[in-house]
């Protein structure tokens, strides 16, 4: 099956749903890592060492990219809820997905404050 | 006799729903209401693992006395186990989606099921043994 019989175009629902799509698979493929990562609990020295490493400036951009991935996962499946329980509440569709969207980048922006302030003072 | 031809062509046509049907409609049920209680589980999660506290200071020290609180080892496990049900689940729309060859699709949802059946007995176990 070619990718452009699966896909209809120019509707923001397509794009909210490839976005979801993508970001579900990449919040679900930490999750199998942090599962790991959380195991060496019972040898402290290991788990120590890999929450150091997490503390690198690197894997901290990942970390807030992860922020994002689960954001807007979690806001546009609120969108999706709302419209198979409640199809008449909302009535406009693509303002939902827009606001959803821009709420999940408002707070990932807000969240990678937090998440880089020992990077930008110094303290990594 | 023809009752019995009435009720098969029923039961072929509008009459009922395939099993495989019926488990459709409670996948995309149980997406729903774990989505809901994901959505608050995760986001409590990740704010006071990442934002109130930065990750370097989450160390085995910082679980421990998490931990002494078994609400806390409650409310990581069902973030564990709803989790690892919702994404593999996600995971099987994708799998139906895009590995079309009968022989993959086995090998690659086996695999995909396993893998996250270790980690369910992996991640359950660490919650539990945890001193």
């Amino acid at each position: 099956m070619s990718p452009s019989s699966t896909m209809y175009r120019g509707k923001t629902g397509q794009w909210a749903f490839v976005l979801h799509r993508v970001t579900g698979f990449l919040v679900f493929m930490f999750i199998l890592l942090h599962i790991v990562d959380v195991s060496t609990l019972n040898s402290p020295h290991i788990y120590n060492s890999i929450h150091r490493l997490y503390g690198n400036v690197f894997l901290r951009l990942f970390e807030v990219g992860l922020l994002f991935a689960l954001l807007y996962h979690a806001l546009n499946g609120l969108r999706v809820v709302m419209i198979d329980f409640f199809p008449k509440v909302i009535k406009n569709e693509k303002g939902v997905f827009l606001f959803m969207l821009s709420l999940a980048v408002v707070m990932t922006l807000v969240g990678a404050v937090f998440i880089l302030k020992p990077f930008i003072t110094g303290k990594v | 006799m023809a009752s019995t031809i009435k009720r098969d062509s029923t039961e072929i046509g509008l009459g009922r729903r395939s099993s495989r049907q019926n488990f459709e409609t409670w996948s995309w049920l149980f997406m729903r209401v774990s989505g809901i209680v994901l959505f608050f589980l995760a986001l409590i999660h990740f704010f006071i693992m990442h934002i109130m506290h930065d990750v370097t200071t989450t160390t085995v020290a910082f679980v421990a006395a998490r931990w002494s609180n078994p609400l806390w080892r409650i409310f990581d496990w069902m973030l564990l186990a709803l989790g690892l049900l919702h994404g593999t689940n996600g995971l099987r729309y994708i799998m139906d989606d895009y590995v079309r060859s009968p022989i993959k699709r086995v090998i690659v949802k086996v695999s995909v099921y396993g893998i996250s059946g270790i980690l369910f007995f992996v991640g359950t176990l660490t919650i539990v043994t945890f001193k």
